[in-house]
């Protein structure tokens, strides 16, 4: 084996743990919460960091919670609470919405399966 | 020299495979600082793959309008065009939503107040197109779509935002306007002049006033040059086009669980309008009420849990979702063929799933095997 070819095989080596987490580690483009309201700015965030955020939709301020893989609204400045009654969302997919302040929270998978949602 | 040369009893026949050289003496780059960029730039180019696989750009954008959220999805214009379009049919679905309003005061309310007092009243064209096609899709339904009977959803209390958990109304008064027996056959549309001889005729177009509007805002598209794009009003959707050739995919989201319950493509221009129990409703006494009332006992309508259309014309799905929703288990399939609709799927309240052949054969369900699946050609 020449020095070259040890090179070689060393930085092949290297490559490859850069390689497995880019195609199939838990990275940037696992679970995220996406978080849209309709008088501030989307944010996405993974769904692995705990966070608490606020978020200033049509009424005022809702108050949304990441923690242990999960999401909820903790707080809407609602009447009905419907958003807060939804609870825990830990599911690809699943969505609670908080209508009269705008503001929407739905996990989005790695795997984007449909472009929208009929219910 | 030697020391330096890449052994090719390693990496000779990668290489040639690599580099398609036919002379299998030069097989391998003789120069040693060459074979390194070399794998180096066939590396990099590897995790560059990664960059070029990228999602075709669909501008996506959450708006609040027709009471709810519609989510806007636009494909294949610079992202100007999209802006603006979707300013421009936000615009257009809150005008329809405020002038089609079932109980703030707007034109219709003045419109169910002329005909309550016994006056005709006149319509422009907007108004006049709405209920001749109100008349005619309750025509196709046997009256089990009626927006003439407005002032039963009144007495349930849906003419707000927010119902409360308070009692159903007194079986006398859903009686009492049971045998008023409001129908749009009633109203007589003559010129641009509106009347009824049924002073109990009260217009409530929640039924078809959505997929009207989600029309709208498609045809307004269209105007701007966006031919692909969902406009998805809440959970009822009319998607154009595709992105990049691929068709737009939707989820059927499940009447009981998180999750969907099944999968389909859109072909070109379609509508997809669901009707759920689970939608409105209010409790009372461990009792739950929902929002489809049933316009042949006044109640809400039993056996029925969800139903789902596809169908070209959103509103004409919007009608039909509530009609067949109402029609129940027994009936749906008579009243889907009466009112010429072909893709239908039926989930009652036991979950047991009914579908013409034609949504059978759209629909990918995603559902396990003790679910009962029922196909009505």
């Amino acid at each position: 084996m020449t020095l070259a070819d040890k090179i070689v095989i060393a930085l092949a080596l290297l490559l490859l743990p850069f390689l497995y987490i880019e195609f199939w580690g838990n990275s940037s483009q696992g679970e995220v919460v996406q978080i849209r309201s309709v008088n501030d700015n989307d944010v996405t965030l993974p769904l692995d960091q705990n966070k608490r955020l606020n978020i200033t939709g049509a009424l005022g301020t809702s108050i949304i919670e990441i923690k242990d893989r999960r999401v909820r609204f903790i707080h809407s400045p609602c009447k009905g609470k419907q958003c807060v009654t939804t609870g825990w969302l830990n599911k690809d997919g699943q969505l609670a919405a908080c209508l009269p302040n705008g503001v929407t929270v739905q996990i989005i998978g790695r795997d984007q399966r449909f472009d929208a949602v009929n219910f | 020299m030697r020391s330096t040369t890449v052994n090719p009893e390693l990496f000779g026949t990668r290489l040639s495979f690599l580099m398609s050289n036919h002379d299998p003496a030069q097989t391998y780059p003789r120069n040693p600082l060459a074979s390194l960029v070399f794998f180096l730039v066939m590396s990099f180019s590897l995790l560059g793959l990664n960059a070029c696989d990228q999602r075709p750009q669909v501008y996506q954008q959450q708006v609040l309008a027709l009471g709810t959220l519609v989510d806007i999805s636009i494909y294949g214009v610079d992202e100007a065009t999209a802006a603006k379009a979707i300013t421009a049919v936000t615009n257009k679905m809150e005008t329809i939503h405020h002038n089609w309003h079932a109980w703030q005061p707007g034109k219709l309310t003045y419109i169910n107040q002329q005909l309550a007092a016994g006056n005709a009243v006149s319509l422009n064209q907007e108004q006049q197109q709405l209920i001749q096609t109100g008349i005619e899709l309750a025509r196709q339904s046997n009256d089990l779509f009626n927006p003439a009977a407005g002032k039963l959803i009144a007495l349930w209390g849906f003419h707000s935002d927010e119902r409360p958990d308070a009692p159903p109304p007194a079986e006398a008064d859903i009686s009492a306007l049971v045998s008023a027996a409001a129908k749009m056959s009633q109203l007589t549309l003559t010129g641009d002049q509106l009347s009824t001889v049924n002073p109990a005729v009260m217009i409530d177009v929640g039924g078809y006033a959505k997929g009207y509007a989600v029309d709208q805002a498609i045809a307004e598209l269209r105007r701007m040059g966006v031919n692909n794009a969902i406009i998805n009003a809440g959970g009822d959707l009319r998607a154009i086009g595709s992105k990049a050739g691929q068709p737009w995919r939707i989820g059927i989201r499940h009447p009981r669980q998180a999750g969907v319950i099944a999968a389909l493509e859109t072909h070109d221009d379609e509508s997809i309008f669901t009707s759920g129990d689970y939608e409105r409703y209010f409790e009372y006494q461990g009792q739950r009420f929902h929002h489809i009332i049933d316009p042949r006992n006044g109640r809400p309508a039993q056996g029925t849990s969800s139903v789902t259309i596809i169908e070209k014309d959103a509103s004409r799905a919007d009608a039909a979702a509530t009609a067949i929703f109402i029609a129940g288990p027994k009936q749906w399939r008579e009243t889907a063929r009466s009112m010429g609709i072909a893709e239908v799927m039926l989930i009652d309240t036991t979950g047991t799933i009914y579908m013409t052949e034609a949504m059978n054969q759209r629909v990918h369900l995603e559902v396990d095997a003790q679910t009962k699946t029922i196909v009505a050609p």
